[in-house]
Order: structure tokens, then sequence, then C-alpha cells
């Protein structure tokens, strides 16, 4: 058995297909290496390519207008990306970039829609991908507004409950959702904080002067001999350099 | 003639002598002007440190002159002549600024307290300083509060720059010292904010206030700085620092007091 039949072996799309059925899409894929950080395709690129995760692991992600990132989701071997674009054939959804250096297998319009005309098995699988996919928007989108709503009463405590994921398949959905959605609200949360320090920067002081103490205080200091003397001196000595001047 | 700047505060450790230190070195430096700064804080002197002083370096002092032992232009110490190799004070190599500092010797001190001294003779020197050294300005950094000698170099000041705090101790002793200011004919009296902790209070607020309560300009709001402290009065901060807020809102402050007619 080929490298390639290995590989392809391990596509969660592809499993139970017979040995000469991967033989032949063998032919139909080409490998490709990703660097980290490496971008696979963009929000609004055309799209005439599936891509079949076989080492190392991407990221999904969309920028909202501000160009704050959110995290969608984050996928790893045996798992197909850009399915989407090839069945509605409307422009990739999300951006997709490695988050290691990683490597695909890319498979063509053409080798895609040919392999769904001879195998309806294919088509169950990618259903049923598909059909999980949507199980875990519906579960990011629950935790999204429960999370919303916590923000808008104010609670932002459920921000220290959030786990890191332990990586496998142990992770439910919605611990997956939950640490997808982290980064977005943690940064809700700095601008409440921003927010709020421009809040106290308006803090305004109000200084207040107790005008008899004023008074007071300066008839002491002037009601006395040097004070008077003071007074002639300095206007003496001002005379004198008013002069010198002119 | 030259002009006498007064730097004043009602309370103490408001950052009259950082302040004062830093406007003469900008104004020899940055404005290329001759430059005296004195320290008649008597009894508690402090500038000399920021110039590089210790007990060691220090010569005579305006207590010698004081007290008749010698000539007031005997007292100047040249920092121009003295600037250290490296930190913000090298950059003074060669300036015409000079430091009439007090005496911080024990007995010297408090001869002063004890016995008092003549008001008139350091009036006397001051002008003095002023014609020999053919200054431009001649800074004077005082004591705290409204004793004879800070009452003396109000009253003898073209302009006096009086430094706050945003509190409201300040506030009221300020007042106070702008009506003496204003009692003995000071000409131009400027204010400027210390210490001010940065983003806790409106300041343009705090401006007005300010403008309006004592009818004199603030020229400057200077932040709280934790470097400033640090540096614990060892080298002119806006020096070393120029680009620290501090150090900008400081040549604010020099620039009103080079505007003074
Ligand atoms: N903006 C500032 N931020 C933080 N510390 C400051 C600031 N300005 C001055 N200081 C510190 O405050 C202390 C007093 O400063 P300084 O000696 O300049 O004040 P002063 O008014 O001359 O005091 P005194 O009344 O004792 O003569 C020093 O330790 C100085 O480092
Ligand atoms: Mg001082």
């Amino acid at each position: 058995m080929s490298d390639e039949i290995i590989r392809l072996k391990k596509a969660f799309m592809f499993q139970g297909l017979p040995e000469d059925v991967l033989a032949a899409l063998a032919q139909k894929v080409n490998r490709r290496a990703l660097t980290q950080g490496e971008t696979l395709f963009n929000t609004g690129d055309e799209g005439d390519a599936l891509y079949i995760i076989d080492e190392g692991w991407v990221k999904v992600t969309r920028q909202d207008e501000k160009g704050d990132e959110l995290l969608l989701n984050r996928c790893g071997p045996g798992e197909t990306i850009g399915e989407m674009s090839l069945l509605d054939q409307e422009p990739r959804s999300a951006n997709v970039v490695a988050l290691s250096d990683a490597h695909v297998m890319e498979l063509h319009r053409d080798g895609f829609f040919e392999l769904l005309d001879q195998r309806p098995d294919v088509a169950m699988g990618l259903i049923r991908s598909m059909s999980s996919r949507l199980r875990f928007s519906g579960m990011y989108f629950q935790k999204m507004g429960e999370w919303s709503r916590k923000i808008a009463e104010g609670d932002y405590s459920f921000m220290e409950q959030i786990q890191p994921l332990t990586g496998g398949d142990s992770n439910s959905d919605e611990e997956k959702a939950s640490q997808m959605l982290s980064a977005f609200f943690l940064m809700v949360k700095g601008v409440k904080e921003r927010e709020e320090s421009l809040k106290r920067q308006v803090e305004t002081l109000t200084l207040a002067i107790d005008e008899k103490k004023r008074r007071q205080e300066f008839e002491e200091l002037t009601q006395t001999e040097f004070y008077t003397k003071l007074k002639i001196q300095a206007h003496e000595l001002r005379q004198k350099r008013l002069d010198n001047k002119s | 003639m030259g002009k006498i700047v007064s730097i004043h505060s009602f309370r103490g450790g408001t950052g009259k002598s950082n302040t004062t230190a830093n406007l003469a070195a900008q104004t020899a430096l940055v404005a290329g002007k001759r430059v005296g700064v004195v320290d008649t804080d008597i009894q508690s002197p402090g500038i000399h440190v920021l110039f590089g002083l210790d007990e060691n370096s220090m010569g005579k002092t305006l207590n010698d002159y004081l007290y008749g032992k010698c000539a007031i232009r005997e007292v100047a110490y040249n920092v121009g002549e003295h600037a250290d190799e490296s930190g913000g004070r090298s950059q003074l190599a060669g300036k015409n600024l000079w430091l009439i500092p007090s005496s911080i010797r024990g007995r010297e001190i408090s001869r002063v307290l004890r016995e008092g001294y003549d008001v008139g003779r350091l009036n006397e020197g001051l002008q003095t300083l002023i014609s020999d050294l053919e200054l431009d300005y001649l800074f004077i950094d005082t004591h705290p509060g409204l004793n004879e000698e800070t009452l003396l170099s109000i009253a003898i000041s073209d302009a006096l720059l009086i430094i706050l705090r945003p509190d409201q101790q300040d506030f009221q002793g300020t007042a106070v010292t702008v009506d003496i200011a204003r009692s003995l004919d000071v000409a131009n009296l400027l204010l400027m904010v210390n210490k001010a902790v940065p983003n806790k209070y409106d300041y343009v607020h705090l401006k007005e206030q300010i403008e309006k309560a004592y009818h004199a300009p603030l020229t400057g709001i200077l932040p709280l700085n934790f470097d400033l402290a640090d540096n614990a009065s060892k080298d002119i901060f806006s020096l070393a620092h120029p680009d620290h807020e501090w150090s900008r809102e400081l040549r604010k402050v020099a620039a009103a007091i080079l505007a003074v007619e």
C-alpha cells in the first residue's frame, strides 16, 4: 500500500472506502506543505478545492470590521476543510491559517464530484461530518448568546472558568466552543476595562477656597513691621530698576 | 537687566527644587541664556544634589556671604565647568549656569535658625550677582511657606512661579500666596501643577478652576513620575529623559517664563 493511500485512509470522509477507490483517488490529490502561520485561503477567495488535513493543525477564523479575529474552529488530522465552497459555489466563508507546520491533501472540484458520483458512501461520510460541524456551530452560538447576555448584565465571572483545551477528542463541543470564544470575550472584557479607565479620567476634582481663612492668614502675614518695610523696599527696588532701564 | 524668578509652594515637597533645577537647565541649555540658581532654602537646602554637588565638592556657600565672610561672586559655583561626563547633566558642559548653594553643615544651618540673617544683605547679594555675572535669569529655590526670606524673594521677583499639587490643602495655601504676591506687586504670576496622577482627574476642568480662582495662567501640569522619584534627585530629569511627559510639560513652563516681559 502506497503512502498516499495510507494517508487517505485516515481521512474521516474516506473511511470505509475500498483500496482500489483510494488508489484512484490518490492520483487526484496533491500533498501540500504549510509552514506555521501560512494562510491556506482567505474569506472571499474563489474556492475550487477542498483539503484534508494530514498532519498538523489549522485555525478557522473570521475578522470583524475592526480587524479583530474571531476564532471559529480548530481542525486537525483527518478533518476536511473547504468543502462548502465546492458544494454551494460561493466564495470562501472564513480564513484558514496553519497553527503549526502542517500537510494537507488538496482535492480539486472535478475529482471531488467524480468521486461523489461513484461513491454514495463518500457523500454520506461528508454529510456526517457536516452535521457534526453544524452541531458544533449550534453549541458555539448558544454559548455566544449565553455569554453576551451575562456581559449585558455586567457579569464577567464566567471568564475565570474557561478551561484550556486538553487536545485530542476528549473535549466536548461545549468545551471546545468555550475555548474558541474565549479570546473574543476577553477582548470584550478589555474594551470594558478601557472604557472604565476613560470614565475614571473624567472624575472631576472640585476645589474650594475658605475665603475667611484666606483673609485671616493674609492679615496675619501682612500686619507685621517686617512686611510693611518689605513692601516699601520692594517698591523702591522696582522703581530703581525701572529707572535703570530707561 | 536680568529677571528674578522665584519658585515657591505653600507646602513642602511639591517639587520646587526639581522644578527650579530643570527650568534653569532648560533656560541655559535650550535658550542659551546666562542663568543663576540660588538656594534660599537655608533651613533645608537640597538643590545642590541635582547639580551633582556634595559636602566635599561644595566650596563657599550663601551662608558665608550672609555672615560677611566672602563676596557673593565667590559663592557662585560654575555648573558648566564641572559638568559630568555622562548623564543628563553632561549636556550642561560649557553652558553659562551658576549655582549659589546653601550650606549643608549642621552648625551653619543652626546658626541661621538661631540668629536669622539680614534679608537686606541677601537682596544686595542677588542684585550684585545679576550684574557681576551678567545674568539673564536668576532662579530662586525657596523654603516652603511664607517666612521672611521667602517674602523677600517674592518681593524682589519679576516673576513668581507657584507650584501646587492637585489637592485641597495646596489650593487653599496657594490662594494666600497669590494674595501676598499681588500685595507685593509681583508683575508676573505663573502657576504649575506637579505630581498629578495621570488619568485620575479631568485636568482640563482643573486648569479652568485654578485659573479662574487665581487669575493667573497654569503653565503646565506635570505628572506624578516614579522615574523622577527613583532618580532620587541625582540628575536633571528633563535632560536625562527629554521625551517623558514630565519633561514635555516642564518645557511648557520654561517657555512661559521665557515669554515674561
Ligand atoms: N512629579 C513628581 N513625581 C514623583 N515624585 C516627585 C515629583 N516631583 C518631585 N518628586 C519627588 O518629591 C520629593 C520632593 O521634591 P523636591 O525636593 O523637588 O521638592 P521641594 O518642594 O523642593 O521639597 P522641599 O519643600 O522639601 O524643599 C523628591 O523626593 C522628588 O524626587
Ligand atoms: Mg527644596
